[in-house]
């Protein structure tokens, strides 16, 4: 095993923090490494990167007029 | 250090839909949201002297909206916990629940994806409904992680607590949530127990099969596979 390589054990432990652009580039390129030779954990990989973008669209709304106008007069009395 | 009223202004306009969108989910009502959000903002034009700089506002107001949100609870003397939704609190060391691990069949040919699929027919309503679920110290760190794509330093600063813990809380939480979305689409039907019996991508169909990805996984580094 030369020094860029991981195991399994070790990209799954360390899989969300590469998800969420956590890790260290040397750490991502590894991961990187691993996940384009292993389709188990390339599997996982997709399955939690899915399941974080489907969270992610729940955070995408405009607020509603109420809030909007509420917040504005609340400003402009400020 | 204080900024002009304008900059706060704009600020505050820009982050709108997102803190309306945060405090909707930590109060779980759209009438409560509006005073948390109004609640925060008056906070913070009074606190502006502890914003550090400009940069770091949206983890400054999100912090307050979080405290405010915080006090509020206290103040209603109700414990920000939803234990009457059916939630349990991981045990320490309880290894995090994975939605992938319950549904991946390492050796199934390559046109069938339980997991995959599953993601597909999973609603925007099933997952936010999970998320209602989860009690507000694992909800908040999903919410500024997933939904509003917070780094961990802007959730530890948003909290107040160290890097490592956002880390720790997040995979629990994490868990908890898959956890919840698993049951829930275990009652809807979703979820069928996998066949018992595949083919084997190498041909070896009647080689044992590891009941999870984490087993597979396992396997293969013991030359198992």
């Amino acid at each position: 095993m030369t020094k860029h390589e991981i195991d399994c054990e070790q990209a799954l432990k360390q899989l969300f923090e590469f998800i969420d652009r956590e890790l260290p580039e040397d750490r991502r390129d590894e991961m990187q490494h691993h996940l384009h030779t292993c389709k188990s954990c390339f599997s996982r990989f997709e399955f939690e990167r899915r399941l974080k973008e489907k969270l992610g669209g729940l955070g995408k709304g405009e607020p509603s007029s109420g809030i909007s106008d509420r917040i504005t007069k609340l400003l402009n009395s400020l | 250090m204080a900024i002009p009223k304008k900059a706060f202004e704009n600020q505050v306009i820009d982050l709108l839909g997102r803190m309306h969108g945060v405090a909707r989910r930590l109060t779980r009502s759209d009438a409560d949201a509006e005073d948390l959000v109004a609640e925060a903002v008056a906070r913070a034009w009074r606190a502006l002297d502890s914003l550090e700089h400009e940069a770091a506002f949206r983890g400054w107001i999100f912090r307050i909206l979080h405290n405010t949100f915080l006090d509020e609870c206290r103040r209603r003397g109700a414990r920000p916990q939803f234990e009457s939704l059916g939630y349990e609190e991981p045990e320490e060391g309880e290894q995090q629940f994975s939605i992938f691990e319950q549904m991946h069949q390492p050796f199934l040919l390559w046109f069938s994806n339980p997991e995959q699929e599953f993601l597909d027919k999973i609603l925007r309503e099933d997952i936010d409904r999970a998320l209602a679920t989860l009690p507000e110290h694992h909800r908040i760190v999903v919410i500024l992680s997933d939904l509003e794509e917070f780094s961990y330093g802007e959730i530890a600063t948003t909290l107040a607590v160290p890097v490592g813990t956002v880390r720790s809380r997040l995979a629990r939480a994490r868990g908890a949530l898959q956890k919840i979305l698993w049951q829930q689409a275990r009652d809807a039907g979703l979820s069928a127990t996998p066949p018992a019996r595949h083919e084997c991508e190498d041909g070896a169909a009647d080689a044992p099969r590891p009941a999870t990805a984490r087993q597979a996984a396992r396997a293969k580094k013991d030359g198992k596979s």
